[in-house]
């Protein structure tokens, strides 16, 4: 038996920076001077807001650069930046602040612009702890899924990334390496986040193993079966 | 009131939340909070301090509650204070200034500060903080109000007392001023076991429309706001009646008649002459309202508008939101963080936008449905009192483990 999977979760206490910027080019300078804490609470925090319902933004200066300063190809651009292709927030820092300079080449007038509304920069504070939920195997991890926080889940499947530095959710790697199923812990490594709610990232990730423990006890049916068979002949 | 215990919110919010909290209160260990305020009944302030303190207490934490006293002149001069610090424009003699440190200096000599954590609630208690310059604990100011423009020569008085806490915490970016401290931002939330905001039965909501006379013929949109310029009624009516000649619906203004504000029945004037003789809008005035009339209003209309010009958080919002009400709301202050335009209700920059978006809601119930559900949703997560626990209880880990990136609770 591999090792017990015992569930974390993670709680975060916004800070005010005082820092604002009204333009694409402050904009830039503050992504490329904030903390890393402050990237991270502003793009993959934002998934918290999805928690149940769909909105149409994953990053907080996408979302602005559309709203306030309606420059819509750079905000869609920055929303197609895929956080989970990057393990560091400092690789995502370099990625998105090369969005907004090739933007300048494309259009220089949009740095002319001066937003009413400033985009105001936070920074987190956050915190880890362990929950007293554990999965043993997949039936125990199966029952015990529609159980955990929200929260929980954020910390498993898109936080945990930055700790661990693996460009993949906790899960698979447990039911990879601890349950040695490969192919299920494939399937749920190839979960589309960005078109997911939380709520919805959970359900879908059930439906896999349900999905998966369906056609293995059908399958070990069948094998059963055709032994009954073969000993009756 | 509601004297729900936390147990009680596990059915509104989930099990799993309050095992949470249950967990991070268990990292808090035996750490005390001492919070301070300047009112124990009526006000916003004293509400959330009614409730937060026994469910923290619920949790495991030592927590105290104290007010200040003071007599009119000192609560006169904290009222210039809080109207100043909000922009208003006002000069305070060198007496007056005095006259509020003096009632600090008496109030800090009746207390005792042991604990862990001292929360200080607005500007009324503020100035204590002097007395305790080579303090082992810490001290956090908890501001509620907008000081984004604050009067200067009041700033210039109160500024370097604050930069002696430990931290500020503010309700949003909006609202904080540029300081030398730690700023921590705790929106502010609504209790959903509260009689504003607890469940009703349905023949209660209808007996309310009965009582007050407003037929549930047709579907009505409702605004429930003080009589104040601000709050724009008028800018409301003259939105009703542009939606009036699309769609059959009724209007309903509910207002509270603040005691000390002249300026309300001016504005209830013009509200009621702009709404004419319209027999379909309904203007009520109560002093004050009962909470499970004003829940009553919110549950049994169609659309909640809150069709602010200027605005600090409009909890209204989130009551309504809480409500599964689809809220049609003015683009300001703390409204769009609760209203996600198109997805938790929708934004209104101007009286023809409030009046299009009324049109649009009441015809597309299914869309007017789901911005309802999605802004209880948005509710749930961010503007519940479960959530300012969670908050109180980071704080007194934060400041416990001031250094930046991550705390592993159990390592």
């Amino acid at each position: 038996m591999g090792e017990v999977l015992q569930f974390r979760s993670s709680a975060s206490l916004e800070k005010l920076t005082g820092t604002k910027a009204y333009t694409l080019a402050e904009l830039l300078l503050m992504i490329r001077t904030c903390t890393e804490s402050s990237i991270f609470y502003h793009t993959f925090s934002a998934f918290l807001k999805m928690r149940e319902v769909r909105l149409p933004y994953n990053s907080d200066f996408a979302s602005w650069v559309y709203g306030s300063l309606n420059e819509r190809a750079l905000a869609e651009q920055m929303m197609a930046v895929d956080f989970f292709e990057y393990n560091t927030v400092e690789s995502l820092r370099e990625r998105l602040t090369g969005v907004i300079e090739g933007y300048r080449a494309f259009k220089p007038s949009a740095f002319e612009k001066k937003a009413d509304e400033p985009f105001y920069l936070h920074d987190v504070q956050r915190f880890v702890y362990l929950t007293d939920k554990f999965a043993y195997d997949l039936t125990s991890f199966r029952e015990i899924l529609p159980t955990i926080s929200l929260y929980s889940l954020y910390y498993h499947f898109i936080e945990s990334r930055l700790e661990t530095k693996f460009q993949c959710d906790d899960f698979s790697i447990w039911i990879e390496e601890s349950l040695a199923i490969p192919e299920l812990a494939k399937r749920i490594r190839g979960i589309d986040i960005h078109v997911y709610t939380l709520e919805g990232l959970r359900e879908r990730i059930i439906g896999i193993i349900d999905e998966y423990i369906l056609v293995r006890d059908n399958g070990s049916q069948k094998k059963r079966g055709k032994r009954k068979m073969r000993d009756e002949e | 009131m509601s004297e729900a215990s936390l147990f009680d919110y596990r059915d509104v919010v989930g099990p799993d939340i309050i095992e949470e909290l249950m967990i991070l209160a268990s990292h808090v260990g035996d750490r005390s909070i001492k919070m301070v305020n300047s009112t124990a009944v009526g006000g916003g302030v004293a509400e959330m301090l009614r409730r937060i303190v026994p469910l923290l207490s619920e949790l495991g934490v030592q927590v105290e509650w104290e007010v200040i006293k003071g007599d009119e002149p000192f609560f006169e001069i904290t009222k210039a204070f809080h109207n100043a610090l909000q922009g208003k424009s006002r000069v305070f003699s060198e007496e007056e200034l005095e006259t509020y440190l003096r009632y600090n200096d008496m109030n800090e000599q009746e207390m005792k500060f042991d604990q862990d954590l001292i929360v200080i609630h607005d500007p009324q208690p503020a100035a204590m903080i002097r007395h305790h310059e080579h303090r082992k604990n810490r001290w956090v100011w908890r501001c509620h109000i907008d000081l984004s423009h604050p009067n200067e020569q009041l700033w210039r008085f109160m500024a370097p007392m604050i930069e002696r806490y430990d931290a500020a915490i503010f309700t949003s970016a909006l609202f904080s001023p540029s300081l030398k401290i730690p700023q921590y931002r705790f929106y502010p939330a609504i209790d959903p076991l509260d009689d504003k905001n607890k469940d009703l039965k349905e023949t209660y909501i209808d007996e309310v429309f009965r009582k007050y006379k407003i037929p549930r013929d047709k579907p009505i949109v409702t605004q429930i706001s003080r009589y104040d310029p601000w709050k724009d009624p008028v800018g409301v009516v003259k939105a009703f009646k542009l939606a009036r000649k699309y769609v059959d619906c009724r209007l309903l203004l509910v207002g509270d008649k603040a005691a000390d504000d002249p300026e309300s029945d001016t504005i209830l004037a013009k509200v009621e002459e702009e709404a004419g003789d319209h027999p379909d809008i309904h203007i009520l005035l109560f002093s004050p309202s009962i909470a499970t009339e004003i829940n009553a209003f919110q549950r049994g209309s169609d659309i909640v508008l809150q069709k602010s010009l200027r605005e600090g958080f409009a909890l209204t919002v989130s009551e309504a939101l809480w409500k599964r009400r689809p809220v049609i709301g003015g683009a300001v202050g703390g409204i769009p963080v609760q209203i996600i335009d198109g997805h938790t209700g929708l934004l209104a920059h101007t009286v023809e936008g409030a009046g299009l978006a009324i049109r649009s809601l009441l015809n597309q119930p299914d869309f007017a449905r789901q911005l309802g559900e999605n802004g209880r949703c948005r509710v749930k997560d961010e503007f519940l009192i479960t959530k300012n626990l969670k908050r109180y209880l980071l704080l007194l880990l934060a400041l416990d483990k001031p250094r930046r990136g991550t705390v592993f609770l159990n390592s």
